[in-house]
């Protein structure tokens, strides 16, 4: 063997999966700078990579659903399964009104799927799995990096599915080299505010914007854990390229110290809308009344049985964020801090760049076209 | 704190009073009577023949005669009208018995209020309308009255009236609400013997004008800002809710009122509700039909601190505490 084809054959090869969304499109982007791996990204569509990465990526149309097969031919998936040293598992379905079936079918099956192929992979060396924080669900007070999250139940169908899907992912880990990434919320980019991908905490901001969300259940002292999507690249790489211990569990979030209150969340809100749009302050939309979720239950039964469809879509995707709010809780990220520690990789307080998020919402109107 | 208090509540509602089934059938719902009912109501109370003038001269004169108070007495009357058809004699009977309808210029200087004195020989009193605030202009009338009988030692009773009926034809359903005609009458003085007004408090958010094309936003307004209203009333009060023995309110639906007590963290066996079924929302009146009748029902006793609470489209949240 040449020297080039012997380095070609030492060189990393990273599968990534859900290399178009939020964190997945920033670690490819780190990966491919890193500059000593190549980086295949698994899609079930062939993304435009001129939008990222362009002549960097190799894209592989494939598919989690279809099993371990990935969707692929089998020539092509044996070829891929002898290359691949890293798997990064980024896929999944974050929307939190989905029908359970739907949301197991994506991360519960998504993920076994994934970790099958790895276990035909001879030269595999690590895999990522990345999950929430959420999986704590109903669960209140301090949630650490080893605790395993549904014995109180759970807020919506995806905390539900992440943690089934960590289920299989620690059954796995003892036979696969995997380390387990719990992420909390990611709001934007701390330096430019810009959103990526909007989730639930974004259409509950512009249902507050509009004028349409009266109340939100929850207490105004209950901390509220989100962090940057640049913190949550840096961090995810970091952690996986420099810390990376098999069977290890880490907390991407902010939080005791970064996080902040739910009131002065929403005083920040109404502040900053009413610095950035100061006609908003015109249309004298009141701050959201804090309630306890008996009566912001009723509300919402009451929105159901007047059949009010603005509102029932208003209320319906308040609440599938806003319920985690009814249960108060800290996530303790000590390990993770320690890991990344020398790094110099840290958190920033929400409050820090909250406002840029909250403008670059307004300016460009949630995203929408112009 | 002053002594200006409400010393006698007199009210009038038609006698007919259709069912939801009923008004559902002649097509005067915007929704379902089942809904209506999940939210607390019954029936309506519909005036037929009856003028909304017609039902404010029936209210003050039972109020002159329960009191004894000669008309001649009375020193200032404020009538709070919630409909912009209220404050003018459409639909109200003229004096040749047919009806107004508002085509000759003239019409347009007809007032409720002057036919009112006219009707009940309230020769001494000055007249003045209170409007534009939907079903809190009867709390702008009373915050009005009591600012009087304090500035002006020689106006020593007032009279605040409130009359509103649908004109004819009119769905019966506002916001999930079912709409009743009927009219009130107050008697304030100083140095009242019961229900003194211990503080009021008014919130306006014009920015909600056109309230046929703002239904959702008024909804969610409703709720945070009746809490502030309330939360404010109370410290102006300089007491607390645990303080308050009945909430008297106005009858929107029980649903929404249970949404705002959970709001409030006020407990459900505080608020008067018994009439929200019967009577329905008559619009400005509610409050002081609320509170007669719990008063003649006997469940509220002397020196009970009362809360009152209203909501009107403009939009207007309003509420008073009151020491019966």
């Amino acid at each position: 063997m040449g020297a080039e084809r012997r380095a070609a054959a030492d060189r990393r090869t990273i599968l990534v999966t859900g290399g178009t969304g939020t964190l997945g499109r920033e670690l490819v982007a780190r990966f491919v700078a890193g500059g000593d791996s190549s980086v295949v990204v698994l899609s079930r569509g062939i993304a435009s990579s001129s939008a990222f990465h362009a002549g960097s990526v190799r894209w592989v149309k494939g598919d989690l659903s279809a099993g371990d097969s990935l969707a692929l031919a089998a020539t092509d998936r044996d070829e891929l399964a002898l290359a691949v040293t890293d798997i990064v598992h980024c896929a999944a379905d974050t929307t939190f009104t989905r029908a359970l079936q739907d949301s197991r079918l994506a991360n519960v099956e998504g993920t076994r799927a994934i970790l099958d192929f790895a276990r035909a992979c001879p030269r595999l060396e690590r895999v990522a799995c990345y999950s929430t924080v959420y999986v704590a669900g109903r669960a209140t007070g301090c949630f650490g990096e080893t605790d395993v999250g549904g014995g109180d139940g759970f807020v919506n169908s995806y905390e539900q599915s992440k943690a089934e899907m960590e289920d299989v992912v620690r059954e796995a880990m003892a036979e696969l080299p995997i380390a387990l990434y719990r992420l909390s919320t990611i709001i934007g980019d701390s330096r430019t505010g810009a959103v990526s991908g909007f989730n639930a905490v974004h259409h509950a901001l512009r249902l507050l914007y509009q004028g349409l969300a009266p109340m939100v259940p929850g207490r105004a002292g209950a901390l509220v854990d989100m962090i940057p999507s640049d913190f949550a690249a840096a961090a995810a790489h970091e952690l996986y390229e420099r810390s990376f211990i098999p069977g290890e569990t880490y907390h991407l979030c902010a939080g005791a110290s970064g996080s902040t209150t739910l009131g002065r969340l929403l005083d920040e809100t109404i502040a900053a809308f009413e610095r950035h749009r100061p006609a908003w302050r015109k249309r004298s939309i009141a701050r959201p009344a804090l309630v306890d979720l008996d009566t912001y239950e009723l509300f919402v039964r009451s929105v159901e049985e007047a059949g009010n469809q603005v509102l029932l879509q208003a209320t319906r995707a308040v609440q599938a964020f806003a319920y985690q709010l009814a249960y108060p809780k800290v996530f303790d990220a000590r390990k993770a801090e320690a890991a990344l520690a020398p790094s110099g990789v840290r958190v920033p307080p929400v409050l820090e760049y909250y406002e840029r998020v909250i403008r670059w919402c307004i300016e460009t109107n949630w995203g929408a076209p112009a | 704190m002053s002594d200006v208090g409400i010393d006698a509540v007199t009210y009038w509602l038609p006698q007919a009073a259709p069912t939801l089934d009923e008004l559902e059938q002649r097509g005067a719902l915007r929704g379902s009577a089942a809904t209506l009912a999940a939210f607390g109501f019954r029936q309506a109370r519909v005036a037929e023949s009856e003028s909304h003038v017609d039902m404010a001269v029936h209210a003050v004169r039972d109020l002159l005669g329960e009191t004894g108070t000669a008309p001649e007495d009375i020193d200032f009357v404020l009538y709070a009208g919630a409909l912009t058809s209220s404050t003018t004699m459409e639909c109200a009977p003229a004096p040749a018995g047919s009806v107004l309808q508002m085509r000759d210029l003239m019409d347009f200087f007809k007032y409720p209020v002057s036919r009112l004195q006219s009707e009940l020989d309230l020769t001494n009193a000055a007249v003045a309308g209170v409007d534009q605030q939907g079903c809190a202009a009867i709390f702008s009338a009373v915050r009005l009255a009591r600012a009087t009988l304090l500035a002006e030692p020689d106006v020593r009773t007032v009279l605040c009236v409130s009359a509103d009926r649908l004109p004819h034809g009119t769905a019966r359903e506002v916001v999930y609400n079912l709409v009743s005609d009927g009219a009130c009458a107050l008697l304030m003085r100083r140095n009242a013997e019961r229900n003194r007004v211990i503080a009021m408090h008014q919130v306006t958010k014009g920015a909600f004008w056109d309230a046929g094309s703002l239904e959702n936003e008024i909804i969610a307004a409703y709720f945070p800002t009746a809490r502030t209203v309330i939360e404010d009333t109370l410290r102006k009060a300089g007491v607390t809710l645990d303080d308050i023995d009945w909430i008297i309110p106005h009858n929107v639906s029980l649903r929404s009122w249970e949404i705002l007590l959970g709001l409030i963290g006020a407990p459900r066996e505080k608020l008067f509700s018994e009439n929200i079924g019967r009577v329905g929302h008559t619009i400005a009146a509610d409050n002081f039909i609320n509170l007669r009748d719990a008063t003649d029902a006997g469940i509220i006793e002397k020196g009970d601190l009362l809360l009152l609470f209203t909501f009107g489209y403009g939009l207007n949240w309003s509420c008073m505490v009151l020491e019966h």
